[in-house]
């Protein structure tokens, strides 16, 4: 790098350090600006799916936990059956997409249907 | 099917959303990272390329609700020559709206006091005074000056090359040209800013 070239940049380097409070402020602002657009798409795109998702999802285990209750008798008490359920719906598992398993859910409903009739 | 199955597949929307959420976060905060340390130079290299330090901001603002807008999914190593080539877009439009602008004040005859430069705006930041810095700063503003006579492209070569310290290939990008191109508008910017400024280049 020519000296010119070392220098200049130099020269810039200082002017970007030694910038105002005010214009470090405003750029920051600016940046929060940029960022709040990035979480206003996440939200749209998670109110279009999570609560749908969420809400078949609890309304599902809701229905299995209480049929499976009736379902296993005396011999599993009620409290330990729940707890073991709570471990497995929180246990993370790699599994497809709520919404591409539509099928399951109906065979699975049936099957429920199928135990309690 | 038994119960514990049913039950593990009905984890997946739950799981699938708290991944989702985190990925999201991550990518805010790389994102934060990415701006918070280009912010500063960007503005810089703005207000160098406009001579305005309102419509610099500006320019740097609408780059980055751009990147955030259009880009934020692309990889971060991308981030930086799209994040200038958005920038110089936008310093372009400011640039042909100024010209527009100055031309509607001549047919006119309305150029008055207001359109000046505002003195506070071009005026040097003060933070201390050792002599090397004030060489810095003289020499700063001259290249500022010698800069504004360059052609566009010349001017963007050197801003993104020198001060901003991309490569080439990062330059080609942000610039929308060759590779060629950027080397041969660096180059010419670098005679000329050597031949205005001869004193400061021993």
């Amino acid at each position: 790098m020519r000296d010119l070239e070392r220098k200049s940049r130099a020269a810039f380097d200082e002017s970007v350090e030694s910038l105002d409070a005010a214009t470090r402020s405003r750029l920051a602002r600016a940046r929060a600006e940029a960022l709040s657009e990035l979480r206003r798409r996440g939200m749209n795109w998670r109110s279009a799916w999570v609560p749908a998702g969420v809400a078949a999802a609890a309304a599902l285990a809701g229905a299995v936990l209480i049929v499976g209750n009736d379902a296993t008798g005396p011999e599993t008490p009620p409290s330990l059956a729940a707890l073991e359920d709570l471990d497995i719906v929180t246990d993370g598992e790699d599994l497809e997409m709520f919404g591409e398993d539509q099928e399951f859910y109906a065979w699975a409903a049936g099957e429920i249907g199928d135990e309690v009739g | 099917m038994n119960r514990s199955a049913t039950l593990t597949a009905l984890a997946s929307p739950i799981d699938r959303c708290s991944r989702t959420q985190e990925r999201s976060l991550n990518q805010e905060r790389a994102l934060e990272r990415f701006l918070a340390g280009i912010e500063r130079r960007a503005f810089r290299i703005a207000q160098m390329a406009l001579r305005d330090r309102a419509e610099a901001e500006d320019a740097v603002q609408d780059a980055m609700i751009r990147l955030v807008r259009s880009y934020a999914s692309r990889p971060a190593d991308e981030w930086r020559s799209l994040f200038y080539r958005i920038l110089k877009n936008r310093i372009t439009d400011l640039q042909r709206k100024r010209k527009v602008r100055s031309v509607v004040q001549a047919w006119w005859s309305v150029g008055d006091a207001e359109d000046a430069p505002d003195p506070v705006d071009s005026a040097v930041d003060p933070s201390g005074s050792p002599e090397q810095e004030l060489e810095g700063r003289e020499l700063l503003a001259r290249i500022e000056e010698v800069l504004a006579s360059l052609s566009g492209r010349q001017r963007e070569a050197f801003l993104l090359r020198n001060f901003e310290g991309l490569d080439v290939a990062e330059t080609a990008v942000a610039m929308g040209c060759s590779e060629g191109s950027v080397k041969t508008h660096y180059f010419r910017a670098v005679q000329a800013l050597q031949l205005a400024l001869g004193e400061w280049n021993s």
